[in-house]
C-alpha cells in the first residue's frame, strides 16, 4: 500500500476540492488510462485494489502505472467524543484528485482487454471515471 | 503536406471576460508570433480548428482581416474534460525554413506470444522543413524477441527529416512479460472480506 515513508507535518487541513485538473489529463506513458470526471479524495487502499483489480484481470503481461499518490493525511477525532481538544489522529492517506486527471495507465495488452480491467478497475473507486485512449500525434 | 485554410479575426478585446465570450460563440481565442514581429491577437473558428488540429504538426494558413500567413501550432489548451479548444499559440513559419517539430512514432505488428512491447517515446523530435513535416515515423516489431530495442538514431526517418534529439534515446524494446500470481482461493477471500470489513467499520464511524 502507498504511504509517505517521511512527512513534514503529520496533520493538514483537508485538500481543496474545487477546480480542475491543471495537468495530467492526457495518457503519456501507456496506451489507455483512466480519467476521473469528478473531484474526490482517493485512498491508498482504493489505490491498491484498483491496482489488484486491474492486473489479475490482465494476468499476464502488461505494464501499470499509478500517476496519483496519496501523499495527505486526512484525520479524524474518534466516536462519542466531545468537541474540542485538539485535532484528531491521521486516519487515511488520500491523493486529492480533481477532474481530468488520468490516474491509472496500462499499456501492452489488446483494447478489449484493457477495456474490462479498467472497468473493474473503476468500481473501486470513489467518482465517476471514464476510458481514455492515447491520441497519437493530436496537437 | 497540404495547408488548411482557416478564417482569422484580429482581435481587439482581451483578458478572460473578453476570451469567455469568444468562447461562448464557439471561436478560439488565438497568438501568433515568430520571427521577431508583434505578437497577434486572433480569433478562430472553433470546429474548423479543432478537426485541423487533428493531423500533429498540421500546416495552417490564416486569411481575412488583412492577415494572410502560414503558422504551425505550438500550444494547444484543451478542456480536460470536454476537449474544446481553449487557446491556442501559432508559430508563423516561412516556406524553405527549418522547424523542430515532434513527430509521432507508430508501431506496426506484434512482437512475440509472452514478450510485451515497451514503447517509451511516443513521439521523436526532427528538423523538417516547414511546407514537408512527415506525418510520422514507423516502426515494425512483427514477430520480434525479447531483447529487441529500437534507438532513436535507428528509426527510419522520411527524407528530408533529420533527427534533432538524443540519438542514444531508448524508443521502444521487447520485455518479458511479467506474471502476476494469482492469490488461493481462500486467501482471496479472506482478503475481500477484510477489505469490506474495514469499509463498514469506517461507514459506521462516520454514521455515528
Amino acid at each position: 500500500m502507498l504511504i509517505p515513508r517521511r512527512v513534514k507535518h503529520r496533520k493538514q487541513h483537508r485538500p481543496d476540492r474545487s477546480g480542475a485538473a491543471k495537468g495530467g489529463t492526457r495518457v503519456v506513458f501507456g496506451e489507455f488510462g483512466i480519467q476521473a470526471l469528478e473531484h474526490s479524495y482517493v485512498t491508498n487502499r482504493q489505490i491498491e485494489a484498483a491496482r489488484i483489480a486491474m492486473t489479475r484481470h490482465i494476468r499476464r503481461g502488461g505494464k501499470v502505472w499509478i500517476n496519483i499518490y496519496p501523499d495527505r493525511p486526512l484525520t479524524k477525532k474518534p466516536a462519542e467524543t466531545r468537541m474540542g481538544s485538539g485535532k484528531g489522529s491521521p486516519e487515511w492517506w488520500i491523493a486529492n484528485v480533481k477532474p481530468g486527471r488520468v490516474m491509472f495507465e496500462l499499456s501492452g495488452v489488446a483494447e478489449p482487454v484493457a477495456r474490462e480491467a479498467m472497468r473493474r478497475a473503476m468500481h473501486k473507486l470513489p467518482m465517476k471515471c471514464r476510458f481514455v485512449k492515447r491520441e497519437v500525434g493530436e496537437a | 503536406m497540404s495547408e488548411v485554410k482557416i478564417a482569422a479575426e484580429l482581435r481587439t478585446e482581451f483578458g478572460k471576460g473578453a476570451a469567455r465570450k469568444i468562447r461562448r460563440e464557439h471561436k478560439v481565442p488565438a497568438v501568433l508570433y515568430g520571427h521577431g514581429t508583434d505578437t497577434q491577437h486572433l480569433t478562430l473558428p472553433g470546429h474548423e480548428l479543432l478537426l485541423a488540429l487533428r493531423t500533429p504538426n498540421v500546416l495552417i494558413r490564416l486569411q481575412g482581416d488583412g492577415i494572410n500567413e502560414i503558422a504551425l501550432p505550438k500550444g494547444v489548451q484543451r478542456d480536460p474534460i470536454k476537449g474544446f479548444l481553449e487557446h491556442v499559440d501559432l508559430l508563423l513559419v516561412k516556406r524553405g525554413e527549418k522547424v523542430t517539430v515532434e513527430i509521432p512514432v507508430t508501431v506496426t505488428g506484434d512482437v512475440i506470444g509472452g514478450a510485451i512491447l515497451d514503447q517509451q517515446l511516443v513521439t521523436v523530435s526532427v528538423e523538417a522543413e516547414a511546407t514537408h513535416i512527415p506525418t510520422g515515423v514507423e516502426v515494425d516489431v512483427d514477430g520480434k524477441d525479447v531483447g529487441y530495442a529500437v534507438h532513436a538514431g535507428e528509426l527510419a526517418l522520411p527524407s528530408g527529416a533529420t533527427l534533432a534529439g538524443d540519438p542514444e534515446a531508448l524508443v521502444l524494446h521487447v520485455i518479458g512479460a511479467p506474471t502476476v500470481e494469482l492469490p488461493e482461493e481462500g486467501e482471496a477471500a479472506e482478503a475481500e472480506a477484510e477489505a469490506a470489513g474495514e469499509g463498514e467499520a469506517a461507514e459506521s464511524e462516520a454514521g455515528e
